[in-house]
């Protein structure tokens, strides 16, 4: 097993090695070589983790002296099944779908490049190569993106996914190299367990180190995961290749939660990067959720979803419920590579639809939906809409994590579940149907399901990640707040969001929106356009970037270009 | 007679203004192979001088810090000005100059002489081999300009697809030993003095990003063009090979020091 596991990394450098060398020529058999090491990958990945789990002994691995080490614990483990997963889907959806590309053979080279590189930056235990892997990452991903050469777009685009990655890069080469100077190893384990040892014994400019690497740390996930302010470059990684953006968006994007796990001993001594997380991790989400409902381009409007998803990803982090940021990335990887690989298909379906208006008489008769719908009375609705969730929820966590019920994280991750689960009740209310207990009955046991399903995965899946005990406590821990801060926040959240509900409602009982749209008509565009623009930002990236590029010529012409 | 040494040396390892004297030197050299020449043997004899003729720096300590900061600004200066270099063999040159600079900071350190040869051979090597490149491109286009007729990648693949490997190694990009040789000069400096390599890097990145976008991307619009052959390729393609081996192999001593 200790040989297997640094063989497995190398398995894709092999196949793209032979691929360059050997086969740029012959398409066919590059595509078959480059699935069947992805799926032996896979496959060896898989028996190391269930090696894990029986032996349940983690292991760190040397392939160089000083750096090069590969730290076989469940993240890792996990990471790489994962990876290797979506790798082989990926692959597959490939072998047909870019069989008409120029650069076939080249193209699937440079994917299992990118595997081996996710591969080692996960499972890295030393410094060095997680910098080199990290960095690797932004590298290959370019060229992935920029796969279509002939288009200019693509090559804008990819560049500005790489200077974002680049930006992102430097917070983690400072943090490295504060941990180095501060700690005298390269090695994380060692690093860890000096941390863990004595946590504020080392400070630097009037904080401890864990409290600046934790920051640094912070803003490198950010960059990664598309967080407010370093996300413009996400959706419009739509242009590269669709394999590349399911691996991209299913993937790569996930980096940050990674990095704030992988960094997880570093985060239960500071609470200051957990707070901004959850700052940042908040406004991406609500953020990326509006932006995503104003697209009318499907695979624009999956690249916003992403966006959304990854702030409640990293808002997950800044809550101290570390384990389910990862058990989010990976849900959320599978559901993400299979909706953008049936992008393509749900595109074909849209135009091949003969787009008939909708036709009272054809809806009844042919499409057998009741021309009398009902719904069921309000109170009762609201009564399901509210208690329900809030009663789900509290048991089934209570029965399953009792030790953690009162932790400030689970309560606002309890709040904004219930909240979700409000929401997607109260959205069945409104739909009209002949049967509205029949829906409602449904509804309420899918999400039963639902959520006892997800506290007992999320549960048992946070012990296997964490198996020391006390370590989910001590994260929790970190990312709480004063009581009398935490109160008001609790506060004025529900209001915003009871004050939401309630205006939905009454604008839609009471015929408010003609009313609203005349008096707010200005406000309203104005605020449509600054979300159609994407808040400016990138036409200030562009803007700052053009000024930037002609005081460089200018000094070139003052000193004559020497 | 020292200070005559090390302002010939911060000729040889260039440090703005004298910096300027260094890239005329190579941008006169004849031929690409001669502007490949100068910048593998410049530097080289810069070291020499330096190591041999010692004192290093007969500087006294606010001397020593000026002379960092000259240092660290020579690195930015010329990165921010090759984002807009648009001919390959001045991207290189000012690259090179930008990477070259930071030389001092391991003479300052009293680094053995071979470590610091092998540094500069970090930024000479790469910068030499686009000297070549920029030379065969010259050959078939007339000029080495980037960004003029649309998307080489298409059009020479082989040719690009060699300066792209190797514009990359020249920023540092992992696993050349560009990447190793800043993670040496990271380790030299305090934390205080890490932010201009910092900007160094976010610099590198943006301007490799707008190389590789003149290079690469667009269709191209002009006469057919003949790529380099099988032999050419095949001996660039190892050279880059034994390079970022190179790197590698010594990248455990660098860190190790």
């Amino acid at each position: 097993m200790d040989t297997l596991a640094i063989v497995i990394p190398f398995v894709p450098v092999l196949s793209a090695a032979i691929i360059f060398l050997f086969l740029r020529n012959r398409k066919g058999t590059a595509a078959r070589l480059s699935v069947l090491a992805t799926l032996l990958t896979f496959l060896l990945s898989l028996s190391l983790l269930g090696d894990y789990i029986t032996s349940q002994v983690a292991r760190v691995e040397w392939i160089g002296q000083i750096w090069g080490s590969i730290w076989l614990d469940p993240l890792a483990l996990i990471m790489w099944t994962f990876v290797s997963g979506i790798s082989l889907l990926v692959h597959m959806y490939s072998v047909r779908y870019m069989v008409e590309e120029p650069n076939y053979p080249r193209f699937f080279a440079l994917l299992d490049l990118m595997t081996a590189t996710i591969f080692f930056m996960v499972s890295a235990a030393d410094l060095i190569t997680l910098l080199v892997a990290w960095f690797l990452v932004g590298v290959f991903l370019y060229f992935l993106l920029g796969h279509d050469t002939d288009r200019s777009a693509s090559g804008r685009y990819a560049f500005w996914t790489q200077i974002t990655y680049r930006f992102g890069d430097l917070p983690l080469w400072l943090a490295a190299f504060i941990l180095f100077k501060a700690y005298h190893s390269l090695s994380l384990p060692v690093i860890f367990a000096q941390v863990a040892a004595a946590p504020n014994a080392v400070q630097l400019w009037g904080m401890p180190v864990p409290a600046w690497v934790g920051i640094l740390i912070a803003i490198s996930a950010f960059a990664r995961s598309a967080q407010f302010l370093l996300h413009g470059w996400l959706p419009y990684t739509m242009d590269g290749p669709t394999p590349v953006s399911a691996l991209m968006h299913a993937g790569i994007v996930n980096a940050g939660g990674f990095l704030f796990n992988r960094f997880a001993p570093i985060f239960e001594y500071t609470s200051l990067a957990l707070h901004i997380a959850f700052v940042v991790g908040l406004i991406t989400a609500v953020l990326g959720s509006a932006l995503m409902l104003i697209q009318n381009d499907i695979k624009r409007s999956l690249g916003y979803s992403t966006m959304g998803q990854m702030g409640f990803m990293v808002m997950e982090c800044g809550l101290g419920a570390f384990p389910l940021a990862v058990f989010h990335l990976i849900a959320h990887g599978f559901f993400k590579a299979s909706l953008f690989l049936g992008a393509g298909n749900a595109i074909g379906e849209a135009r091949a639809a003969d787009g008939v208006p909708p036709d009272p008489v054809y809806v009844s008769v042919v499409e057998r939906r009741p021309n009398k719908p009902s719904r069921l009375p309000l109170i009762t609705a609201a009564a399901l809409t509210i208690l329900v969730p809030v009663l789900v929820l509290s048991l089934s966590h209570f029965f399953v994590a009792s030790h953690l019920f009162f932790e400030q994280g689970v309560i606002i991750l309890l709040f904004f579940a219930w909240v979700t689960g409000a929401q997607a009740l109260f959205a069945t209310h409104k739909m009209t149907h002949s049967n509205p207990w029949q829906v409602m009955g449904g509804i309420l046991g899918s999400f039963v399901l639902v959520v006892i399903g997800y506290t007992l995965i999320s549960h048992y899946f946070g012990n296997f990640l964490y198996p020391e005990h006390g370590a989910s406590k001590r994260l929790f821990a970190s990312a709480s707040i004063g009581v009398l801060s935490y109160d008001v926040l609790v506060i004025i959240l529900a209001l915003l969001f009871v004050g939401g509900w309630a205006l939905t409602f009454f604008a839609d009982a009471r015929d408010w929106g003609q009313h609203l749209s005349e008096k707010w008509h200005g406000t309203y565009v104005a605020l449509y356009a600054l979300l159609t623009r994407e808040l400016y930002l990138n036409d200030f990236f562009v803007r700052m970037t053009q000024v930037l590029f002609a005081a460089s010529r200018r000094l070139n012409v003052w000193f004559r270009w020497s | 007679m020292e200070w005559i040494v090390l302002l010939i040396s911060a000729v040889l390892l260039p440090i703005f203004p004298l910096s300027l004297i260094f890239n005329r030197l190579v941008a006169t050299a004849p031929g690409p192979w001669g502007r490949a020449l100068a910048l593998l043997v410049l530097p080289q004899l810069g070291i020499l001088l330096l190591y041999h003729t010692g004192p290093f720096l007969p500087l006294p300590v606010l001397g020593q810090r000026i002379w960092l900061m000259m240092v660290l600004f020579t690195a930015v200066f010329y990165a921010f000005r090759a984002v807009s270099a648009r001919e390959i063999s001045v991207w290189s040159r000012l690259s090179a100059s930008s990477g070259l600079t930071l030389t001092w900071l391991l003479v300052a350190s009293g680094s053995p002489v071979h470590l610091t040869q092998l540094f500069v051979l970090a930024w000479s090597v790469p910068a030499a081999l686009l000297m070549i490149w920029a030379g065969l491109l010259s050959q078939r286009m007339g000029g080495a300009y980037l960004g003029l007729r649309g998307g080489l990648a298409t059009e020479l693949p082989r040719l690009s697809g060699l300066i792209t490997v190797t514009a990359l190694a020249l920023v540092a990009t992992p696993v050349f030993p560009g990447f190793f040789a800043m993670l040496q000069v990271f380790h030299l400096l305090s934390l205080s003095w890490l932010w201009p390599l910092l900007l160094l890097l976010m610099i590198w990145g943006w301007s490799i990003g707008k190389f590789l976008q003149d290079l690469l991307f667009g269709i191209y619009q002009g006469e057919p063009l003949t790529d380099i052959g099988g032999t050419v390729t095949s001996v660039g393609a190892g050279v880059l090979f034994l390079f970022a081996l190179f790197g590698l192999v010594w990248s455990g001593l660098w860190i190790g020091n």
